[in-house]
């Protein structure tokens, strides 16, 4: 599926590149250079190097130029800010082939002002020019975030369902506990007036270094909605039998509503020596000839029997793996698995029993079901997207927090006698 | 019989292509026009053997398939056909019908194009041609879920009423263990041709034949004539086709088997109609049957045919079995085709009406909630909290 990528805010724009970076490490080709960044703070945008400087648009600069005061972290005055600039935003869309594209996924975070509040308004003026289907990627703030974020992303993202035709939801929470303790930054959360020290590091960080908590978790994301959205899409493929075409991602995410994505990989035996210097030298190098002969593995008589169990094992693991947004998968509405490894080790039993294990498990009727074969590849790797999750406990603690939050602002607002910013 | 053939969607495509590969490594003449009808752009691209005009996309400007298929959507399958009518139609201008007996149209019924734009078709076919059009139809495998059980459920009844036969064909009968996915269905594809082709193929010849049993195509129309879904079975074996030392050599090891031809036709037709059906059915549910045998004329015996005949003919409980030859010099095999027409105890299709129904309730039962359930979960209770925009 061909799609455009428009990152909105900081925690947006980290993630179009970290998109960008895997889409070309891989060898796919789903955007064509169609992304954009949108964001309120100017003059540095944060780790855009794949992104050129004429696809960064910075809108507010006047308020930030007037009073030295920063708009992130106000929702309304963001949203305020993208409707008034309006133009600049529909100008800065010409960049983007329409044609081109079969959707365009709008990337940010829920819990900062640009990009939930300005976020909001730009899917909507992409809605007014653009009848492909436009799927947000929003990132819901951590506890440790504060109470701010919480309410902003509870707001925001009533707004994103209602106007995005899915949110593909990304839990901070539940993904930065595990990293974050190793380096004491949260991805979203990194305050304005840390940006400065941080920015450079940003830059220096790439994936074959990941060093940094947000890193992680945005490699991790990114990984998992490329493998999804550009099933298909490498450069050099091989027809797959069983192609994953756009219509089937676009009617899985038909319903609506709030998504997460399963993901798990297993490595493959390879062939060592020369044969893996000869791919990892080719991989690196896009110039480097690239023979078939270094693909191919050992295979003994085992491997037939155990693909099956291999695959149909892959693709409950990522049913079961720690999901973009923790939820109770047999709530989901639609799902699909994505399989991508060496045709080879496709085994078609095994993707079937998986694939009807997932549909029984998690009792969900329509789960559809591609493969993309890469004979380039080292490893299986299984993505399970579930479509419109109803059943979110992070979701309610979330509005929970903001509900308290919101209270205690009123009652804050009352005392001082100043007009209540809600 | 001289054919038009039609493959609506991947896998129908897919299957005539490998019909005609299998008909020109065999020097057969069965398919004498062939097309290919696709909503994915992608997919059209694979065929080998469909020549570049014959290759049909419908849908491009259709705002739900753009020309990347349907997603699995049979009912904008079926829209997508009726809005591109016109241009199936010019495609069928070419079609020369005078040349042809009969048109297949091949589709699977479990995906969105093949079951939704396959009935629109073979309406369209019905409407413009006197010739009998007949549908080839594979039927999802029970792991392939409850929207492909669904859409084949209902495509089915469509594929029934409008065609003059139905031949089915069940993945689920054909699936075997160690294959990958894109090798399993090349297999049954492969499989699914030698069937259809030998089958249909019996009697076309480039010159003449003086074979007194030769098989007619107004035979195999009449069997065909019953309006209900027919399933095949066959079987084949080896000959040596060479003269010589060789042929001495081999002849005395396999004297039990080769010394009676019609013994051995006889065993090979029992073993053809208990062999793995294309869709598996109690054989005597059958209205017609009808037996083809293909091999080179010096294997062809009169005498076997008719014993095998017989044999069905109390196996099925049908008077109505015919039977022919069809000589082919070259042959190195001689193999038997058995086609049950109007087959009518099939545990598979019921099985798939009964997937069918559940998920029929499950996905009414969603799209009832859907947008209540959306709302509650972006929402807190009381509804105390306000969107952005």
């Amino acid at each position: 599926m061909k799609l455009a990528v428009i990152g909105v805010g900081n925690a947006g724009s980290r993630i179009t590149n970290q998109i960008l970076d895997f889409e070309q490490s891989t060898g796919r080709n789903f955007c064509n250079g169609n992304t954009l960044l949108i964001n309120s703070t100017p003059p540095e945008f944060d780790a855009p190097e794949h992104v050129p400087e004429e696809r960064r648009l910075t809108i507010g600069d006047v308020y930030w130029d007037a009073d030295g005061s920063d708009i992130d972290g106000d929702p309304d005055l963001a949203a305020e800010i993208a409707r008034e600039e309006k133009n600049d935003i529909i100008r800065a869309f010409d960049l983007i082939e329409f044609h081109e594209i079969d959707g365009i996924l709008v990337a940010a975070g829920l819990g900062r002002g640009t990009g939930g509040g300005a976020g909001a308004v730009v899917i909507d003026q992409l809605k007014e020019i653009c009848d492909d289907p436009i799927y947000a990627v929003g990132v819901l703030p951590s506890d440790a975030e504060g109470e701010q974020p919480a309410l902003t992303a509870a707001r925001t993202l009533q707004s994103y369902v209602a106007k995005a035709d899915n949110v593909i939801a990304f839990d901070n929470d539940e993904w930065q506990d595990a990293d974050s303790a190793s380096v004491g930054r949260l991805d979203d959360s990194a305050g304005e007036d840390e940006r400065d020290d941080t920015t450079e590091d940003d830059h220096d960080v790439d994936v074959e270094s990941v060093g940094s908590g947000f890193e992680n978790t945005n490699v991790a994301l990114a990984e998992r909605l490329v493998t999804l959205f550009a099933a298909g899409e490498f450069r050099n493929s091989t027809v797959s039998e069983n192609r994953m075409d756009p219509s089937d991602i676009i009617r899985t995410l038909d319903t609506g509503g709030i998504s997460s994505i399963g993901f798990a990989s297993s490595d493959l035996k390879q062939a060592g020596g020369v044969r893996s210097w000869v791919r990892s030298m080719s991989t690196r190098f896009s110039w480097m000839p690239d023979p078939d002969w270094a693909y191919e593995t050992e295979t003994d008589d085992d491997d037939a029997a155990t693909d099956a169990a291999k695959i149909n094992r892959l693709v409950r693991e990522a049913a079961q793996s720690k999901l973009t947004l923790p939820c109770e998968i047999s709530s989901a509405d639609r799902a699909l698995v994505v399989l991508t490894g060496p045709s080879r080790t496709l085994s078609r039993k095994g993707f079937e029993g998986g694939r009807y294990w997932l549909e029984r498990e998690a009792d969900i009727v329509e789960v559809m079901a591609g493969d993309e074969p890469n004979e380039k590849s080292s490893s299986l790797t299984t993505v399970i997207l579930f479509s419109n999750v109803t059943d979110v406990d992070r979701i309610e603690e979330i509005q929970q927090t903001a509900l308290d939050h919101q209270e205690s602002l009123r009652t804050d607002g009352a005392k001082l006698g100043t007009a209540d910013s809600q | 019989m001289k054919l038009g053939v039609i493959g609506v969607g991947n896998a129908g495509s897919k299957i005539v292509d490998k019909m005609v590969e299998f008909e020109s490594l065999t020097n057969r003449k069965l398919c004498r026009h062939v097309m290919v009808i696709n909503t994915a752009r992608t997919d059209l691209t694979k065929p080998d053997h469909i020549p570049e005009d014959r290759r049909i996309l419908i849908g491009d400007t259709h705002q739900k398939a753009k020309g990347h298929g349907v997603g699995g959507d049979v009912d904008v399958g079926a829209e997508v056909a009726k809005n591109d009518m016109d241009e199936i139609r010019r495609a069928f201008d070419d079609v020369d019908i005078h040349e042809v007996d009969a048109i297949l149209v091949c589709a699977s019924l479990g995906g969105g194009t093949g079951s939704g734009a396959g009935p629109v078709v073979i309406n369209e076919l019905q409407k413009m041609y006197d010739e009998p059009v007949y549908g080839l139809g594979v039927l999802p495998g029970k792991y392939e879920g409850g929207r492909p059980a669904l859409n084949a459920a209902r495509s089915l009844q469509s594929f029934v009423n409008n065609t003059d036969n139905f031949i089915a064909f069940d993945n689920d009968a054909w699936r075997s263990k160690d294959q990958t996915v894109g090798e399993g269905y090349e297999g049954m594809n492969r499989e699914l041709a030698t069937r259809i082709v030998t089958l249909l193929g019996a009697g076309e010849y480039d010159e003449p034949t003086i074979a007194e049993n030769a098989m007619d195509s107004s035979d195999i129309i009449r069997t065909l004539d019953t309006d209900g879904i027919s399933s095949i079975g066959y079987a084949s074996t080896s000959v040596d086709n060479s003269d010589g030392f060789m042929k001495r050599f081999r002849e005395d090891h396999e004297i039990e088997d080769s010394s009676n031809s019609a013994a051995k036709i006889n065993g090979l037709v029992r073993r053809a109609v208990n062999s793995r059906l294309t869709l598996p059915c109690e054989p005597s549910s059958a209205d017609r049957a009808l037996i083809v045998l293909s091999g080179p004329p010096s294997e062809l015996s009169r005498k076997g045919l008719e014993s095998a005949r017989e044999w069905i003919e109390n196996e099925v409980d049908t008077v109505e079995v015919l039977a022919g030859d069809d000589p082919r010099e070259n042959a190195n095999a001689l193999s038997a085709v058995v086609l049950l027409s109007n087959v009518t105890q099939t545990p598979r299709i019921e099985a798939i009406q009964e997937q069918a129904v559940a998920a029929q309730e499950k996905i009414a039962e969603q799209e009832a909630v859907r947008e209540e359930e959306i709302a509650d979960l972006i929402t807190d209770k009381d509804g105390k909290i306000d969107p952005v925009i």
